[in-house]
C-alpha cells in the first residue's frame, strides 16, 4: 500500500488520480466530523462537498512538512464550520436544540440509531468548546493526538488534558444511555 | 515523577485502537482501574454512536461527480463571463448537478429536458441546460466521448450565437461569442486528449495492484444495450505503463468475440436510472478483441465478428469520429462568423462596431488553431487545406 506521504505528494503535483483516492480515505470522517457539528444532514452535506472542493484547489499549496494532510483537510472543515455556524448566528436561526427538538418530537419514530447519534450530538454541544473540538477530532474523526494538535494549533499535552476531561463530561452526559 | 492521569488515559485509548484488551490495558495500571474503566468505556460507546454515521450513498454518489467534475473543469478567471450570473451561480451550487440529474432521472425525456435544451441564454430553462449538459459531461468516462459532449455542446453554444446575432441582440451577442469561444477551446483540449493513445486513469491504484471502485458513472447520453460483460471492478492504474498486465474487465474472451453483439470500453450501462454501479474505461489496446462502438456499430465495414484482435479497425473507428469532432467544430465557428457577420451587415453604422468585436470574439478561437479569418467573413473552403496541420499543431502543443 502506498504511504499517504506519496499519495499526498503526487496529488500536490497535479495528480488527479491521488487527490480522489485521498478523498476516498477521507470522505467518511469529514462528514462524520462535519455532520457532528453541525444542525443536520444537508448541511454536512454541503460542507463536506465543500471541503473537498476548497481542499482541491488549493492543494498545490499543500507542504508536507508544515502539517499533516488529514491534520491540513480537518483544518478547512473546522474551519468552514466555524464559518458556518458563525453565519447561521447572524441569521439568527434556531440553536441545534431548538431545531433538534422538532425533529425528534416523536422519538419513537426515530430509528433507535439515530437516536443514539442525536444523543452523541447532544452530548458534545454541552462540552465547552475547546473540548468539544478535541473531542470530536479525536473520537468521531479518529485523528491522531498529534493532528488534533496541528489542527487546532494547541501543544499535544493540552490536547490530552482536553480529551480526559471532554471524556469525563460525556460520561456522565452519557450516563445511563451507554448500549443505549 | 508520576505521570498524568491524562497521558495514562490517552496510552489506554491507542493501546485499545490498536487491538489491545480493555483489561489488558487495566491491569498496567491497577491504581487506575477505577478512573480509566469507565472512561475508556464511554470512548468505546462514542465510537459505537459515531460509527453509525454514514454518508447517504446519494450524496456519495454525487459528491464524487461534483469532485470529477472540479478535478476536470478547475475555475479559471477567464471564464467568468462564459455565463449569465443566474447560470453560474446555479452551477456553482454543488447540488445543481444532483438536482438535475433527478430530474432527468424523474423526467426522463420529459418536457423539461426538451424544452431546456433548446433554451436560450435569455430564457429561464437555460440554467437548466447549462447543467445537463454538465451532467452528460460527468457521465462521459471516456477521453473520446468526452470530447464528443464538449464538441455537442461547443455547438450548440454557436446555435445560441446565431439565434441571438439572428434576433440583433448585440449585448447578448457579444456574450453568446464569449461563452462560445471558452467553449471551443475546452473542446479543442478533449479532442486532443482524445486523440492521445494512453487510456485515461480514473482511479488510483499502485502498479500491480487493483482495487475495485467505489464508484462507476455511466454514460447516459448513450443508448441502452443489453450488457454483456459483468464489470463491477474498474482497473486502470495511474503509474503502469501501457504494457502493464491488467485484469481486463470489458475484453471479450476470444471465444465470443464471434456474437453478433460486442461491445468495447465504451460499453454504456444497462439502465439509466439506477445508482451506477458499472463502468468501463478504455482499455489498452492489448487486452481489446472487438472493435465497433454502440454509437457506430458497423462504419468500418468489417466483420464485427472477427476472430482476430483488431486494434486498427478500432483506432479507425476513433479516429473517425475525431474527425467528425473537428469538422463540426470548424462548422460551429464558420456559422457564427456567418450569423455575426450578416447581423453586421444589417446592424445601424452606430452598432457595427459591437458586432466587429463579436466577431473577433469567436475568430480568436479559430486563430488559436490557424483559422482566424480577416473581419470579413471567409468561407471555411478557404482554409481547408490548412485544417489538417493546423489541428495537428494544435494537438502537437498540447501533447
Amino acid at each position: 500500500m502506498l504511504s499517504e506521504e506519496y499519495l499526498v505528494q503526487q496529488a500536490v503535483n497535479g495528480n488527479q488520480a491521488a487527490f480522489t483516492q485521498l478523498y476516498n480515505q477521507n470522505f467518511d470522517r469529514i462528514h462524520r466530523y462535519i455532520y457532528i457539528k453541525v444542525r443536520n444532514q444537508a448541511e454536512a452535506e454541503d460542507l463536506t462537498q465543500d471541503v473537498f472542493i476548497r481542499a482541491l484547489g488549493s492543494i498545490n499549496t499543500y507542504k508536507w512538512r508544515d502539517l499533516p494532510f488529514a491534520a491540513w483537510l480537518f483544518k478547512i472543515a473546522h474551519n468552514r464550520v466555524i464559518d458556518h455556524v458563525r453565519k447561521q448566528a447572524k441569521e439568527k436561526r434556531a440553536p441545534l436544540e431548538e431545531a433538534y427538538a422538532r425533529s425528534v418530537e416523536d422519538p419513537i419514530q426515530m430509528t433507535e440509531r439515530d437516536y443514539e447519534v442525536y444523543q452523541l450530538k447532544t452530548a458534545l454541544e454541552q462540552l465547552p468548546e475547546a473540548q468539544r473540538d478535541v473531542a470530536t477530532l479525536r473520537f468521531i474523526a479518529q485523528l491522531s493526538i498529534a493532528e488534533v494538535a496541528k489542527t487546532l494549533g494547541k501543544s499535544e499535552g493540552t490536547v490530552k488534558a482536553l480529551q480526559f476531561n471532554a471524556t469525563a463530561s460525556l460520561r456522565k452526559a452519557l450516563r445511563g444511555k451507554l448500549d443505549g | 515523577m508520576a505521570r498524568k492521569i491524562e497521558d495514562i488515559f490517552n496510552e489506554c485509548y491507542e493501546r485499545i485502537r490498536s487491538g489491545e484488551s480493555l483489561e489488558s490495558c487495566l491491569r498496567s495500571y491497577p491504581e487506575y482501574r477505577a478512573q480509566l474503566d469507565p472512561l475508556l468505556r464511554t470512548t468505546f460507546d462514542i465510537g459505537r454512536r459515531s460509527s453509525y454515521i454514514q454518508p447517504r450513498p446519494e450524496f456519495r454518489h454525487w459528491s464524487r461527480v461534483r469532485l470529477e467534475t472540479a478535478q476536470r473543469y478547475p475555475r479559471q478567471p477567464q471564464q467568468a463571463p462564459a455565463a449569465t450570473p443566474m447560470a453560474s451561480g446555479w452551477l456553482r451550487h454543488g447540488w445543481a448537478l444532483a438536482v438535475t440529474a433527478g430530474i432527468i432521472i424523474l423526467l426522463g425525456t420529459g418536457s423539461t429536458m426538451a424544452a431546456s435544451s433548446n433554451a436560450l441564454p435569455d430564457e429561464p430553462l437555460y440554467p437548466v441546460k447549462l447543467a445537463t449538459e454538465q451532467i452528460q459531461l460527468a457521465f462521459a468516462v471516456t477521453p473520446t466521448r468526452q470530447a464528443e459532449v464538449e464538441t455537442d455542446i461547443t455547438n450548440a453554444r454557436a446555435t445560441e450565437l446565431e439565434a441571438m446575432a439572428e434576433q440583433g441582440k448585440t449585448e447578448e451577442a457579444a456574450k453568446a461569442a464569449e461563452r462560445y469561444n471558452a467553449q471551443y477551446e475546452k473542446a479543442l483540449e478533449a479532442i486532443a486528449d482524445a486523440e492521445g493513445t494512453t487510456p485515461q486513469p480514473t482511479d488510483f491504484v499502485p502498479p500491480g495492484t487493483a482495487t475495485p471502485s467505489e464508484f462507476a458513472i455511466p454514460d447516459i447520453t448513450a443508448p441502452p444495450t443489453p450488457v454483456t460483460t459483468a464489470t463491477d471492478n474498474k482497473t486502470t492504474t495511474v503509474t503502469a505503463p501501457p504494457t502493464t498486465e491488467q485484469p481486463s474487465t470489458t475484453a471479450q474472451p476470444p471465444s465470443t468475440t464471434e456474437q453478433p453483439s460486442t461491445t468495447t470500453a465504451e460499453q454504456p450501462p444497462a439502465t439509466t436510472t439506477q445508482p451506477p454501479t458499472t463502468t468501463t474505461e478504455q482499455q489498452p489496446a492489448t487486452t481489446e478483441t472487438t472493435v465497433t462502438t454502440q454509437e457506430e456499430p458497423a462504419t468500418t465495414g468489417q466483420p464485427s465478428t472477427t476472430t482476430q484482435p483488431s486494434t486498427t479497425s478500432k483506432d479507425d473507428s476513433r479516429a473517425a469520429r475525431i474527425e467528425r469532432m473537428k469538422k463540426a467544430l470548424d462548422h460551429s465557428s464558420d456559422k457564427s462568423i456567418a450569423a455575426l457577420t450578416d447581423a453586421k451587415d444589417k446592424a445601424l453604422q452606430s452598432h457595427k462596431n459591437d458586432w466587429q468585436k463579436a466577431i473577433d470574439t469567436v475568430n480568436r478561437s479559430r486563430e488559436h488553431r490557424g483559422r482566424g479569418t480577416t473581419s470579413d467573413n471567409q468561407t471555411s473552403t478557404d482554409n481547408q487545406t490548412q485544417d489538417r496541420s493546423s489541428w495537428q499543431r494544435h494537438d502537437s502543443h498540447h501533447r
